[in-house]
């Protein structure tokens, strides 16, 4: 059939054509303004630098609040922001007396615990959430293990991890896993629910196979909630890896807190949760570019 | 086109006649509406048009060739838009074009494609818009990149369902505009499944009636109004006595 006689024949391109009669929908002749795409962007980033200001002067105002109430207590337990500062710079590249390593050195060991635990728990997670969504007995085979899992603080399991795993890296690698892991897997099984079924059509009546719209569909459409699985597991990884490092462990952040608390240096022990804090902000950032990435619209 | 198709929906042991004994015949370059009120069986039937279900009974061929899932050559349209929100406008008319390329359909380089898109999304009137994501257009705007992206791969046959039933009353005049004008242009064969009266006497060449128990198409109707036809022109004489005998069609009562 003809059908497709306007247009040029397969292979061909609209553009070669010369016929500048060909009808266009004109949008303004209804009277509609149709928006300025570049101006919309504009005022989408003037929105996000105001935000970021004032954020920004949220914390700045934090900081003035703690010099002043340091300057008034005026006590050795309550270091000003100045004061903690100076000694953050002091202790980030020599060691504390009473243990071997620089601030900076436990702040690696810390986070490459997280970085380590993290990946193996999202790993781990998202394979599970992929397998439950995709196959039905698997779901209701492992759905209540999670459910059982998932409300258990982790730290409860820090002194079963310390018999059965020592008090070298493994078990603080399995507790950020245990902790990472189901939430993972909840939230990768939400995310693929979601996708709705008339988007896997919709790719299938232009012409994509099921594995073209699995990789090019399901997945990108997914990936929004499985950063935001990632970004919430994260603080808790974070929440785990500084109790397990207060309770057992040699070094790390946490590890420099209790040792700053023993000698009564609050300063230092201020300084340590200084650097978790710029530590989860950075990842958090990391991944929040990550979610930004993967969802257009919560860029601006 | 559709000879005696039926579909029965089974949840466990309850059984229900979604269509039953339906024969349509669309003709090339038609734009044939399914007009009836829900759960008359009009999507389920669209749908096994467009290959999302099978039929349980009968045959559905396009072209000659019998239905059996969804491929490029029957596009469809949604009552949401269902762009890729992690797509640009132009990106998401490229999905079609592209997903064939990788399963070696057509061989055809990035940058005539992308000549393409953008000649395609100018006819739509989102020329300026390639590079807008879903969710920095207007509805109206979002359902015209849908259409840009399904008329790319150049399908034999549009399967429309409900496409402008969440849009406001004003843009569904425009939108009604837009489609008349595109079937002008690009004469593909369009079914269009509504339940608004006015609107499938507007739109369609013919109109099938359906409903009844179990459901079927009940009536079909030449819808005898010249063309080109425009979304404001609902008031001629013509219309309102095609719109009245059909009205009539769905209530049960003599015009």
């Amino acid at each position: 059939m003809s059908a497709w006689q306007s247009l040029p024949p397969r292979g061909g391109t609209l553009t070669e054509d010369p016929g500048t009669e060909e009808p266009r929908w004109d949008e303004n002749a209804f009277g509609e303004q149709a928006d300025d795409l570049s101006g919309y962007r504009r005022a989408r980033r003037q929105a996000r630098t105001r935000r970021l200001m004032t954020g920004t002067a949220g914390l700045a105002g934090l900081a003035i609040a703690w010099q002043i109430a340091a300057t008034l207590a005026h006590s050795a337990f309550l270091p000003s922001a100045m004061q903690t500062i100076q000694t953050l710079i002091h202790y980030a590249d020599r060691p504390y007396p009473s243990q071997g390593s620089p601030l900076w050195l436990d702040a690696v060991v810390s986070l490459r615990r997280i970085m380590l635990g993290f990946g193996i728990g999202v790993a781990i997670g998202v394979l599970l959430g992929a397998a439950m969504s995709a196959t039905r007995i698997i779901r209701h085979l492992i759905d209540p293990l999670i459910e059982v899992l998932r409300p258990l603080p982790p730290l409860a399991f820090i002194p079963l991890f310390i018999i059965w795993f020592g008090i070298g890296e493994v078990p603080k690698e399995v507790l950020i896993v245990i902790g990472v892991a189901p939430i993972m897997a909840v939230t990768t099984v939400a995310a693929l629910d979601q996708v709705p079924e008339d988007l896997r059509l919709c790719a299938m009546t232009l012409g994509a196979t099921r594995i073209y719209t699995l990789i090019h569909v399901q997945v990108p459409s997914a990936l929004p909630g499985i950063v935001t699985g990632m970004r919430i597991s994260m603080a808790g990884a974070w929440t785990s890896i500084v109790a397990v490092e207060l309770i057992a462990a040699t070094n790390g952040v946490g590890y420099l807190i209790m040792q700053a608390g023993d000698y009564l240096n609050v300063g230092l022990a201020f300084s340590g949760i200084i650097v978790i804090a710029l530590l989860g902000l950075s990842l958090d950032a990391c991944l929040r570019g990550v979610a930004v990435f993967v969802d257009p619209s919560r860029r601006g | 086109m559709i000879k005696g198709v039926g579909k029965t929906f089974r949840r466990g042991s309850r059984r229900t006649v979604a269509l039953a004994e339906v024969d349509l015949t669309v003709h090339a370059g038609e734009l044939m509406c399914l007009l009836g009120p829900s759960g008359c069986g009009k999507s389920t039937l669209l749908r096994i048009v467009a290959g999302a279900l099978q039929a349980d009974e009968g045959s559905v061929t396009v072209g000659g060739r019998a239905v059996d899932g969804p491929s490029a050559d029957r596009g469809m349209l949604f009552q949401t838009p269902m762009l890729f929100p992690w797509l640009t406008a132009r990106n998401n008319v490229l999905f079609g074009p592209k997903a064939q390329r990788s399963a070696g359909l057509n061989e055809r380089d990035d940058p005539e494609l992308q000549a393409e898109a953008d000649a395609i999304l100018g006819t739509v009137g989102l020329a300026r818009f390639g590079d807008a994501f879903p969710h920095e257009l207007s509805g109206g705007m979002q359902h015209r990149a849908a259409f840009a992206r399904a008329i790319i791969t150049r399908p034999s046959l549009l399967a429309m369902d409900e496409p402008f039933g969440a849009l406001d009353a004003i843009t569904r005049v425009r939108m009604h505009d837009f489609l008349l004008q595109m079937r002008e242009q690009y004469q593909t064969t369009i079914i269009f499944v509504t339940h608004d009266i006015e609107e499938a006497v507007l739109l369609g060449d013919r109109v099938a009636v359906m409903g009844g128990s179990p459901p079927s198409i009940r009536e079909i109707f030449d819808i005898p109004l010249e063309r080109p036809r425009h979304g404001a022109d609902t008031d001629t004489t013509q219309f309102l006595t095609a719109k009245r005998r059909i009205r009539a069609a769905l209530t049960g009562r003599a015009a």
